[in-house]
Parts: structure tokens; sequence; C-alpha cells
């Protein structure tokens, strides 16, 4: 582990590159699974070094995703503006809705904090939904592409966009967690009162591991939005934040390969659940999956409530 | 005026439900400190069990007893099965745990019952209750009855009973009252068992008003513990006057300004409760940490 940790960019890199020869190969289906996987591991990452690092708690990351989706499909839309800076205009606009709310709801604490996550979350999803100028229920359809001088991105150049940019945001997070900062925020974690007695400011720091969560989640949002031509408010909705926090804590809340992981699996399990399900019991419904989820869950929380990763991490010292 | 008060009346009728499930919340959350996030899937369970058992032909009272009875066993294997085992797990993995287990029943929800909506047949037919201009559903006085019994119920035996008293002994302080041989395990399983039964009776007398479906805990969930919260969480006159002033709130709000914006305002109410007083209308202390 702590190898594999020093070695942040060489092996994201290399995911990158294994990503970019796998789409020459797998069908477009599982292409488009490869750059939602990307998608919510950027999402993941972001919330583990809230989550995991710092040691706070979100329950409502989706609405982040939300703004950042929002942000790039309207201007691209509208105003006709490249998608590339619309991905730049959402990481912003979700993190300035971050700094804004961690005003709110950063004075909370743990049980609190996760309540009050939750509903920012939901009153943020009712917000997209109610607001007619951003499509309301219907949602956005017709979002522009990415394009690369005269080239639009197809479903390939999205894995590979997705990728590049889990491995510029695990680089990034890798090289944070390991700095005199990434320190302080683990101080932050095993705790508050202490890292203050030494002279950390806790209330800065919890503010900018929440702000940087929502940039992680503003991009991955504009890279869906033009992924998939089309967003409306149930893409972001509380089960979407549900299913970071499973993400998280299957692969580990303080690892940031932990985030992958536990996006790769998440997704991975859906799929499986999908179509396994119905053969071995006929007549139940693939969205029957949800249970496993939860029971997952559950159980991981149970056995390694640290996640997957803290397993390679015990074998290998 | 007269649209104004029949907003007020239809969310006296919404506040009673919120007001059950956040019952349940204070309860849980006062005998073991844990939120649980699953609340609401008990009052989903008991409303579709009595829908369906009513919908294959058997009469309300057994289909009733037998929702409320589901419900309670619900309640019960998810805190041995998913609480019990982490019982030392940090609270913050708790709430995750509970979050699970209300990722999990939707799930198995689906799986019996599927995606179509159930109804079920008010109690008591007869004309809508006209109340200075205003109209009640017949069915709203069942889900009001409900309150007044169960809330009544409670205070009976927490104020009343020495059991009761033993149970505010382990809310007061778990440690003194363990050495005085009151079983905290045992109160804490019984604490998921009566809040999931609670849950399962309000499902059941409030599902002939809206229906229910598979995913209707998630709402009730969410409503419940913004009462809950509102109330205090660790009173239960705070989750009665908690869930009432959601339910008239939300409705007032969403008859003025639009239908889409009911949860929106509630979960606004939360933030601002959370952030303003944290400890709520009625909790004891105030509880950042």
């Amino acid at each position: 582990m702590t190898r594999l940790s020093a070695a942040y960019g060489p092996v994201a890199a290399a995911l990158v590159a294994i990503v970019a020869i796998l789409v020459w190969f797998l069908p477009s289906y599982y292409t488009g699974l490869l750059t939602l996987i990307g998608i919510y591991a950027l999402v993941t990452i972001g919330l583990n070094v809230f989550m995991g690092y710092a040691g706070q708690v979100s329950l409502g990351q989706a609405a982040f995703v939300g703004i950042g989706a929002y942000t790039s499909a309207v201007l691209s839309v509208k105003l006709h503006v490249t998608p590339w800076l619309g991905a730049i205009a959402g990481a912003c606009a979700a993190a300035l809705v971050a700094y804004a709310l961690s005003f709110i709801v950063l004075r909370l604490r743990e049980n609190l904090l996760a309540l009050a996550t939750l509903a920012l979350g939901i009153v943020i999803n009712v917000v997209f939904n109610e607001w007619e100028f951003i499509g309301g229920s219907s949602g956005f359809k017709g979002i522009p592409g990415f394009t690369l001088g005269s080239f639009t991105f197809d479903e390939r150049a999205y894995a590979i966009l997705a990728w590049v940019l889990v491995a510029i945001g695990i680089w990034f997070a890798g090289n944070l967690v390991q700095s005199t900062y990434g320190r302080t925020l683990v101080a932050v974690s095993a705790g508050e009162l202490g890292a203050q007695a030494i002279g950390v400011n806790s209330e800065t720091l919890r503010r900018q591991a929440f702000v940087l969560s929502a940039v992680y989640a503003g991009i991955a949002g504009a890279v869906y939005a033009s992924s998939f031509t089309y967003i409306d408010p149930s893409s972001f909705g509380f089960l979407l934040s549900v299913n970071f926090v499973l993400m998280s804590v299957i692969g580990g809340l303080r690892s940031l390969w932990g985030a992958v992981i536990g996006a790769t699996i998440v997704v991975a399990l859906g799929q499986v659940l999908q179509t396994v399900i119905p053969v071995v019991l006929p007549g139940a419904r693939g969205d029957f999956q949800s249970f496993f989820l939860g029971v997952i869950l559950v159980v991981m929380l149970i056995l390694l409530p640290r996640g997957l990763t803290s397993r390679f991490a015990a074998s290998g010292s | 005026m007269a649209a104004l008060w029949q907003y007020i009346l239809g969310g006296v009728v919404d506040g009673a439900i919120f007001a059950l499930v956040a019952a349940g919340f204070v309860l849980i959350y006062q005998v073991t400190g844990i939120i649980n996030l699953a609340q609401g899937e008990f009052v989903m369970i008991g409303g579709m069990t009595a829908a369906s058992l009513t919908a294959g032909g058997m009469p309300l009272i057994p289909a009733a007893a037998i929702a409320v009875v589901v419900s309670a066993a619900a309640g019960a294997l998810a805190y041995l099965l998913a609480i019990r085992p982490a019982r030392n797990a940090t609270p913050l993995t708790l709430l995750f745990i509970t979050l699970g287990v209300d990722v999990a029943l939707r799930g198995l929800a689906l799986f019996v019952w599927g995606t179509n909506p159930y109804s079920l047949a008010p109690f008591s037919s007869g004309n809508a209750i006209v109340l200075f201009g205003g109209a009640l559903p017949p069915q709203a006085l069942w889900v009001l009855g409900t309150d007044v019994l169960v809330f009544g119920a409670l205070y009976v035996f927490l104020r009343r009973t020495t059991m009761g008293t033993a149970v505010r002994a382990a809310v007061a302080n778990p440690p003194i009252a363990s050495t005085f041989g009151i079983p905290l395990r045992t109160f804490a399983f019984a604490s998921f068992v009566v809040a999931a039964a609670i849950g399962g009776l309000g499902g059941v007398v409030v599902t002939p008003i809206p229906g229910v479906e598979y995913d209707a805990g998630l709402t009730y969930g969410l409503a419940g513990f913004v009462a809950a919260v509102l109330g205090g969480l660790d009173s239960l006159p705070g989750a009665l006057v908690g869930g009432f002033t959601l339910g008239i709130v939300e409705h007032v709000a969403a008859g003025l300004l639009s239908p889409g914006w009911d949860q929106g305002i509630a979960f606004f109410i939360l933030l601002l409760v959370l952030v303003v007083r944290p400890q709520g209308l009625f909790g004891r202390a105030a509880r950042r940490a």
C-alpha cells in the first residue's frame, strides 16, 4: 500500500493507458460503462478526501455533480460555450456553492452534518426540478459534446477523457494527502480539539476539503452531461449520493485507489446483478439489485469498516 | 383565506403521520444514539403489507395486525443482523449501516410487491368532515387517533411504569443504569422493534389517503427525521410538535408556491433548524459534537 500510494502519478498514468487500449476492443456498451466508472471514481476521490482524510461526511454529493452538469449544459446549449470551458465553469459553480454552504453546514459534525448534507442535496435537487430555465423536471437535451480541433468526442474519447481526469485527480489528491496539508487533515479527523491545540485551523481546513470535493464532483458532472448528452434532476438525486457513499465505503474511505476500486465494484456489481438476478430468481426485476447493494454496504461496514483497501494494507505490511 | 385554512388542514393530516415516524426516530435515538435512516421503510412495509393482504381478500383488522407484526419483525431483523454486529462502531459507521438497511428494505419491497402502487379502502365510509369551511377526509381521524394512542401509550409507559422508568434511566446514563442491572442491549433491541411497529401502524392508517408503493418509505423517512430534528431528536413531545409543524408549513408553502417545492421547503427548514437551533425546539442541550 505504501509503495502503491507513493506512485500515484505513474500508476494513474498506467490506468489511462489500459483504458486507452481497452476501448478499442470493448463493445460500445462497455465503453460507456468505463466512462461511467471513471466519472463516479472522480467524484469518489474528492469525497474520500473530505470523508476519509478530513473525517467528515457528505450524503449530498450528487448535488455538486448536478451543479457541474447543469452549469456546463446551460452554458453550452444556451450560450454555445465550448464544454471545456463549461467543465471549468461547472467546477467553479460547484466550488462556489460548496463554499457558500460550508458556512452553514460545516458548523455541524458527524450525525448532524450527515443530515444537513442530505438536506442540502435534496433542496438543490428540488431547485433543479422546479427551475424552468434549466428545463425543470424534463431536464436538458442535446448537450453538445467535447471537441478537439475538428474532432468531436465519441464514446472511446469520453472513456479516455474520464480516466485522464481520474488520473489527474488521483495524482493531485495523492500529492495533497501526502503533504503536510494532508497530514493536518488527518489530524483534524483524529481529533479536532487536539488539532486545534497544536495550531491547526480546522474550520478552514474542513471548508477547503469540502470545496475540493465539490470541484471533483463538478468536473465529473460536466463530463457526464456532455457524454450522455441528456440530464434531468432524477439523475442527481439522493440515491446517487447513497451510491457515492457506497463506493467510498467499499473501497475504503481513507484511500484514493479505494475510490477507483469502489466505483468499479459498484458499477460492475450493478451490471452483474442485473443479468444474474432474473436468471436465478425468475420474475425478479433487475432493479432488485438495490437490495444486494444495501446488504453489501451493511456487511462491508460490519466486517471491514475501513474498506477493501484496508485489507491490502494489512497484508502488505 | 379559505384556501389557506384548507392547506393547514391538509398539513395536519400529513403532520400526524410525520409525527409517528418522528416518534420512531426519537425512540431509537434516545435509547441507542443511532440515527436510523431506515425508519420510513417501516411505514412503507406496514402500508404495503396491509394493502396487499386486503387486496387478496383478507378483512382489514387481521391484515392490519399482520402488517404491524411484519414491520416489527423487519425492525427486529434490521437490529439483529445489521446493528448489533456493529454496535461498537463509530456513530457514522452506524449511520451508514442504517442507510444500507434502508436501501436493502426498499429493494426487498420491490422484489415482493413490484412497482405497482397499492391502495387501501378507508376504514370508515362517510363524507368528508367539514370544519370551519375546510374539508378533512374521514380517514384523517384514524391517523390523528393513532397519534393520540401511540403518544399516549408511550407517555404512560415511560412515566407511569417501572419498566418505563428503567428505560429513562438507561437513556439518562447508560453506564450507571447498566451497573444497576438494566439490560441496555435488550432495550436497544426493543427500541427498534417498537419504532418499527409504530411506523408499520402509521403505514396502515395513512395508506388509505395517498396510497403506497415500494419507494414511499424514502419520503416518509425524510419527512419524519426533519420532524424529529425540528423537535429536538431526543424529545417525544418534540416529535409530535415537529411533525405537525412540518406538515402544516410544507402544505402551506406548497399551496402558496407550487406543489413541487414541499420537499425543498421541508429540508430548508431542516437546514435552518440545524444551524440556528441544533438542539431543536424541545431538545435538552446543544449537540454540536
